[in-house]
């Protein structure tokens, strides 16, 4: 085993690793992500490594299995080094094809190749695709190069070399200055300077300080985090080295939710290895400095997420926040100084240590720098993780990454930050991916979830959906969030089921505002986000709910009434015996009839119409 | 030897113990900022959140819960503007449309300006304040009494639901319970609450002298920190 005593044995180690990989002609890299894993990429993997025995091929082709490379809606992936050849949605009988033909006979196997949605064409390669074109994926490219369950891996790309220029060469003053001029700011959803948190962490006086990574990722529809902590959880791990060395911390801990077991395993694996290779424990790589991580697994509860509640859970409380009026850098985890940031804000650290702070500042905003990873979903075509520099605009994320609206459909709104974040119409699309821009707009950038929604999204039911997350995951301890939320979503339910009243959306803008201005912590304080802000740009459409009882998206079933057409209908009677309600009667070829009273709103018969003759009203 | 610190509240200078929270010292010199889950001797939690004051830093005003708030040299702090007065009978509003039967919650609500109240009833039988939680577990170190689960589900109960030997009958949760006091006419039935507002003469002192501790009667209701504290005296 190994073991790193100096920073020389570092680099001599990388150069060897290198050189080993030199020497293989072809790499095989198979996504083996949570998202591919879900498409059975495990079953891929075992089939392409039982067809490279068979093919006696397994000592030149190196297969490895990698964290998520971003584009999850065409898993699974494999890309074909040298080549660049891009296979998707492989199944296990195409194990056998790509070994056969593309890796012994340098074919390519035409049916496995992406085709491009707009254009209809097959994508050779992956650098040709739009989706990964359009982006800048600086922490994303890496999760393809590495093994997330080997430390050479990491560092025969140059892992671990930010870490011994900063030991090398930077005080920790100096790595603190560098991270003010990046102007890196935190991704797990406030965006507060990172440099400030270090600064005052670093100079209130104590000799225990901590550091934690949050990867208490619980957004619906947001997996950065996840991805990058399963994908690269080295990259994460010398990220917090390097701020516990500039701050003085001499213990980490990464809280990683129960929820992603990947994770967990991937981040226990990496701290493990990492201890052995000397990287983690008493005097790194030479030096005077001695930290170590632990991996704590979370609860289950949203709100954990918050850095006083998680701090609570570490310490193996009841997981609820606390006031802040004295703020965490002074008295946090066990009444020490703490530095909390996100998966991602300490994945951006080693690079901008190692490419310099004017490289990161070169990208993004006068406001906010770099790169962002934002989670894409929702009624696109192409969904995914997407990285791209910020100030770029929605627009471009939605239409020319994400490929516009599945099923031909308008897009109507996108909805960014998850359920601290708002709902933006279209018509403010043009707006970049900026802290302060965003929050102006009455959203936020969150931790970087951005789920789109076209016209068959009732915005009222989008705000009721997130008031019932978040009133699932309050933690019920001060008033304004726990009785605020219930009486928000109160109304709102009412105005989803046809008994609101106009006077009612004032006081519902009046409660969110005490919410948002009087609630203990941060959940709280952004709970009333999606309600404000789909109240600020779509009131019409609560309106419409209120004095005409349409909802124009058809999703409000206490509203809505379904017909048949009586043009469009040929009597095939599939809507007749698809009703599991028995609301439907009608003769054979002949135009059939739906019991508006029998009828239980639930859709099936709309779906089932091959002749698109229900219509919703 | 208690070393003071200087602050200012609705423009009095006042000498503050150090250590002491604001709500405290404004307590002490009969500034009335209105609170349910504080209690003189127990830690605070800011659960209720009616004592929300204005911290006035650089210039801005940043609304924080005067009980959590230790007092700092040269701290400007603002109890009684608008928008405190409004956000604080909004939460006041919150609270006795869940627990109307109380004469404490009641009283409250009175004494932050709620006449009408614009959610339906719920006559809960807890708010959640805590006071016999922080009391057993602080008071006596029985930690007979807990918080579980989250959200709606958040209720006080004993350790595992069933362990009551934890208890020493010492009666002190039920003194401080906020919804033991019934109010005057007697309880209300449910379907038929309503604000009873017999206390709004009160309301009449506490508005022509704002901001200052009128030792209106509403404080007896809930043990406001004044009358628990003179209790304690005597």
């Amino acid at each position: 085993m190994p073991h790193l005593n100096t920073k020389e044995d570092l680099e001599i180690m990388g150069k060897q690793l290198l050189l080993d990989r030199e020497k293989i002609n072809k790499t095989l890299i198979v996504c083996g992500g949570t998202g591919c894993t879900a498409s059975r990429s495990r079953d891929v993997i075992d089939a392409l490594n039982k067809a490279l025995v068979i093919q006696e091929m397994d000592s030149e082709v190196h297969l490895r299995v990698t964290g998520c490379h971003g584009f999850c809606e065409q898993g699974p992936i494999a890309v074909i080094e040298p080549g660049n050849i891009f296979y998707c949605h492989i199944t296990p009988e195409d194990a056998s094809d790509i070994v056969t033909k593309t890796l012994k006979n340098g074919e390519i196997v035409e049916r496995l190749l992406y085709t491009d949605p707009v254009s209809g064409e097959k994508v050779r390669t992956e650098s040709e695709i739009p989706f990964y074109q359009a982006q800048d994926r600086q922490l994303l490219f890496q999760n393809r190069e590495v093994n997330p369950q080997s430390i050479e891996d990491y560092i025969a790309i140059g892992g671990f070399s930010a870490l011994a220029k900063a030991f090398g060469t930077l005080a920790p003053e100096e790595i603190i200055r560098e991270i003010k001029v990046s102007g890196l700011r935190g991704r797990g959803g406030g965006g507060f300077p990172t440099w400030r948190k270090w600064t005052e962490c670093r100079e209130v006086p104590g000799d225990e300080k901590y550091v934690i990574c949050n990867a208490d990722e619980g957004d619906p529809g947001a997996y950065m985090d996840r991805c990058v902590l399963e994908g690269n959880p080295f990259l994460v791990l010398e990220g917090m080295m390097i701020g516990a060395y500039a701050i003085g911390a001499s213990k980490g801990y990464v809280y990683v939710r129960n929820e992603y077991p990947l994770a967990v395993k991937h981040a226990r694996n990496a701290v493990q290895q990492a201890r052995r290779f000397g990287l983690l424990g008493e005097n790194i790589l030479g030096s005077s400095f001695s930290f170590d991580v632990d991996v704590a697994r979370g609860g289950g509860a949203f709100v954990c997420g918050e850095s006083t509640a998680l701090m609570a859970s570490l310490e193996g409380k009841v997981g609820e926040p606390r006031p802040k009026d004295v703020h965490t850098v002074v008295d946090g985890l066990w009444h020490k100084p703490t530095t909390l940031n996100n998966v991602e804000t300490w994945a951006n650290i080693p690079s901008i240590i190692l490419n310099g702070a004017n490289w990161f500042a070169s990208k993004g905003t006068k406001g906010s720098k770099g790169t962002k990873i934002l989670a894409l979903t929702g009624r696109i075509k192409n969904t995914g993780l997407v990285e791209v520099a910020m100030g770029t605009t929605i627009r471009h994320i939605v239409f020319d990454i994400g490929g516009g609206a599945t099923n031909g459909k308008a897009i109507k709104a996108v909805q960014t930050g998850g359920p601290s974040g708002g709902c933006l119409p279209v018509d403010k699309f043009d707006l970049p991916v900026d802290f302060d821009v965003l929050y102006e707009a009455g959203s936020m950038v969150g931790s970087g979830g951005m789920v789109v929604m076209d016209e068959s999204s009732c915005m009222v039911d989008v705000a009721k959906y997130f008031l019932t997350f978040l009133q699932d995951e309050s933690c019920g301890m001060c008033v304004p969030c726990r009785l605020g939320i219930d009486r928000m979503l109160e109304i709102v339910t009412d105005i989803t089921e046809g008994r609101g009243k106009l006077e009612q959306l004032d006081l519902l803008e009046e409660l969110a505002d005490t919410v948002t201005q009087t609630s203990l912590c941060g959940l709280g304080k952004t709970a009333a986000n999606p309600v404000l802000s789909t109240l600020r740009y779509f009131r019409k459409e609560y309106e419409a709910h209120i004095t005409s009882s349409k909802c124009s998206a058809g999703v409000c079933k206490a509203l809505i009434e379904y017909s048949i057409d009586p043009e469009k209908c040929t009597g095939c009677g599939i809507c007749l015996r698809a009703c599991i309600h028995g609301a439907i009667s009608g003769e054979k070829k002949e135009v059939h009839i739906i019991d508006a009273g029998l009828c239980q709103r639930c859709g099936i018969c709309k779906s089932e119409c091959k002749f698109e003759a229900i219509q919703v009203s | 030897m208690l070393h003071y610190v200087t602050i200012n509240i609705d423009g009095a200078d006042i000498k503050a113990p150090k250590g002491s929270s604001v709500l405290e010292v404004a307590i002490e010199y009969g500034i009335c900022i209105p609170h349910l889950c504080h209690v003189p001797g127990l830690s605070d939690i800011g659960a209720c959140r009616l004592c929300i004051v204005e911290n006035v830093t650089n210039g801005r005003a940043v609304i924080t819960t005067s009980c959590t708030l230790k007092v700092q040299e040269g701290m400007a702090i603002r109890s009684n503007t608008d928008r405190i007065k409004r956000l604080r009978h909004n939460i006041a509003e919150l609270l006795v449309a869940e627990a109307p039967n109380s004469r404490a919650i009641q009283d409250i609500a009175v004494r932050c300006g709620v006449k009408e109240v614009r959610y339906p009833f719920r006559n809960s039988n807890c708010v959640l304040c805590g006071r016999c939680v922080r009391a057993c577990a602080e008071l006596w170190h029985a930690n007979a009494l807990g918080f579980v689960g989250r959200g709606k589900e958040r209720h006080v109960e004993r350790p595992l639901n069933m362990r009551e030997e934890f208890c020493k009958g010492c009666d002190y949760c039920i003194q401080l319970c906020p919804m033991t006091i019934t109010p005057c006419d007697g309880p209300m039935k449910p379907g038929e609450e309503y604000l009873c507002g017999k206390c709004e003469s009160q309301l009449m002192i506490t508005e022509e002298v704002p901001d200052s501790c009128a030792w209106c009667r509403l404080g007896e209701g809930f043990n406001c920190g004044r009358y628990a504290g003179l209790k304690a005296v005597r």
